[in-house]
């Protein structure tokens, strides 16, 4: 059974789309990141403050619709938003007596400060606290609140590894109880370290990521095993019949794969191949040379001995001087790259240029 | 929705121990007593000058504790989340009113005490002076909605503080300024009228029209308090 349901949202502001309509469904034990601007995010969050109206489609949490009830709507989630504020003359032990009681909350005390780790910091002023130890203050209200959804909104930019450990500790003890648990960040890397069901929202609507658990780096094996391991990959590859479609990158413990059109282009840095999709930076696998072979048949093309690029974005071919030459791609960014005086002719011959 | 006596209770307990640690707020709380102790020394006061005391704590105590509480509230993000948590407006509202009220009959009480003021009738002055309170918190809240930090809260304070403080004298202008009569009105003026009149040996016949005027200001003050909410709400 679905707790939050997303059907057919959209959103315009002023003339310009924020996002399409989507669908997105977040059911118990569940826990679900969307990838997406600063913009988009906020858009959203208001969405589900029901400070901005619900144009188009519906949204429900629990078969609870904003419009309809109010107060029974937010009964069934639990927000930690960037802007909250907290009492800063409170200790943690008076935030957490007075949201014991202002939620009627079954949790003792000691439970929550053990869960958010601030057992140590109980009798000090908030206004003593680190920025990531108030962030826990926050997790620690979710806690008493308790209900079916968590909404998180950059639960871990900015903090300390502890918050960030008792964060993904957190949601997975949620999502074992039954909640389901959203989280709206602006980064891939934090998406991706608290769960596999990983979307990516933007004008373009809403994209589900491949994400596939990468065993090999969990079990770490010795350097030998490593190797002999990407020989049989290596191996693999050649005898696969089937052209491989997708790109895959690596992204802490996880492979993420990309379909070739979604990338931008791809730099070699200090050997290592990096691909650029929507101005962040995934970490390749693969050689450039490989990388090249792989995606030849989707128009890209080794514009430069360091980058390859995907043709289909390139907007300007931009001239400095007879023997200097740059590609500007049609991106966000506007993202420039270095083109190769040799490699002019062979792309005019590929634009139908003499 | 049932008004939850613990959601109150929480608040309230909250927002004591947040009050207690503001030095802010409770600088202002001291103030009222500071002018009973000056007056005091000097010995044989009138009427007139018990009730300055009297009123400076109901506007300083009741009005700006209020106005601050709310004010913080929403210079600090916080609101945003009692409002969104179980906790019905009526309950956030009762929470910290039931504070600023405790407050101030603690401050008018240990003021009376010390610029010694005994009443004739101590029944009827106490109605007048809860009924006062009560105006007063029904003011802090109207500012504390339309402020948006303790800084502008105490700002916007100041006026009001010395229309209700002092504003009683205005009344003694009034054969020169007929337009001044106006004053006379004013809830401050009447407590201050209800207190001679005690003084005086009068019953609740005597004073039951004070008591009244009181009640409409509080009507007034409370029904433009929610109707400022209501468009504080919607935006």
């Amino acid at each position: 059974m679905s707790i939050l349901k997303i059907n057919d949202l959209e959103k315009h502001e002023e003339h310009s789309l924020v996002f399409p309509a989507f669908c997105l469904e977040v059911s118990e034990h569940e826990v679900v990141a969307i990838h997406s601007s600063t913009n988009v995010r906020t858009v959203l969050v208001k969405l589900f403050l029901g400070e901005l109206p619900v144009s188009s489609g519906e949204l429900s949490i629990n078969g609870q619709e904003l419009t309809k009830s109010k107060d029974a709507y937010f009964d069934q989630v639990g927000m930690y938003l960037l802007d909250d504020g907290l009492y800063e003359r409170l200790s943690v032990k008076d935030h957490f007596s007075f949201f014991q009681k202002l939620y009627g909350s079954e949790l003792s005390m000691d439970e929550a400060l053990r869960m958010t780790q601030l057992e140590p910091k109980r009798n000090i002023r908030l206004s003593r606290l680190t920025a990531s130890e108030k962030r826990r203050v926050h997790f620690g209200r979710l806690l008493f609140q308790n209900p079916a959804l968590f909404i998180f909104e950059e639960p871990d930019q900015n903090t300390d590894l502890e918050t960030k450990r008792v964060f993904l500790k957190l949601v997975r003890k949620l999502s074992e109880k039954g909640k389901g648990v959203l989280v709206l960040t602006g980064n891939m890397e934090s998406a991706l370290s608290v769960t596999d069901k990983v979307c990516r929202l933007d004008e373009t609507g809403l994209h589900v990521l491949d994400v596939v658990f990468d065993e090999e780096t969990t079990d770490a094996p010795s350097k030998e095993e490593f190797k002999s391991e990407d020989q049989i990959i290596e191996e693999e590859i050649i005898i696969q019949p089937v052209r491989f479609e997708k790109i895959p990158t690596k992204v802490n413990d996880k492979i993420v794969l990309f379909d070739p059109p979604e990338i931008d282009y791809i730099e070699s840095n200090e050997g290592q191949s990096n691909i650029y999709i929507k101005g962040e930076m995934y970490p390749s696998v693969f050689t450039m040379t490989e990388l090249e072979n792989r995606l030849h048949p989707y128009g890209f093309f080794r514009c430069h001995r360091s980058y390859i690029v995907n043709l289909q974005k390139v907007r300007e071919v931009v001239t400095w001087t007879r023997n200097s030459f740059t590609l500007v791609l049609g991106d966000a960014k506007k993202s420039s790259i270095p083109l190769s005086k040799t490699k002019m002719a062979e792309l005019k011959g590929m634009l139908g240029l003499k | 929705m049932t008004f939850s006596l613990k959601r109150t209770m929480a608040i309230f307990q909250k927002d004591y121990k947040d009050v207690s640690k503001n030095m802010y707020v409770s600088f202002t709380v001291v103030i009222p007593i500071f002018m009973a102790f000056l007056y005091g020394w000097q010995g044989n006061m009138t009427i007139d000058m018990h009730y300055v005391v009297f009123n400076m704590t109901l506007s300083l105590v009741g009005a700006y504790v209020q106005c601050s509480l709310i004010a913080e509230e929403k210079e600090k993000n916080t609101l945003r989340g009692l409002m969104l948590s179980p906790a019905s407006t009526l309950e956030i509202l009762a929470g910290k009113s039931l504070l600023t009220f405790i407050t101030t009959m603690i401050i008018i009480v240990l003021s009376a005490y010390i610029v010694d003021y005994q009443p004739e009738s101590m029944g009827l002055v106490a109605v007048g002076m809860i009924l006062s309170a009560i105006f007063y918190i029904g003011l802090g809240t109207l500012l504390g909605l339309v402020t948006k930090s303790v800084m502008e809260a105490s700002v916007v304070i100041m006026p009001f503080f010395f229309i209700f403080t002092f504003g009683s004298f205005a009344a003694g202008l009034a054969e020169k300024f007929p337009i001044l009569k106006v004053a006379e009105y004013m809830p401050n003026s009447q407590l201050v009228e209800l207190a001679k009149a005690v003084e005086a040996g009068g019953g609740f016949g005597d004073v039951w029209t004070y008591l009244a005027v009181i009640s409409a200001w509080i009507a007034a003050s409370f029904l433009l308090a929610y109707a400022t909410f209501k468009k504080r709400m919607m935006d």
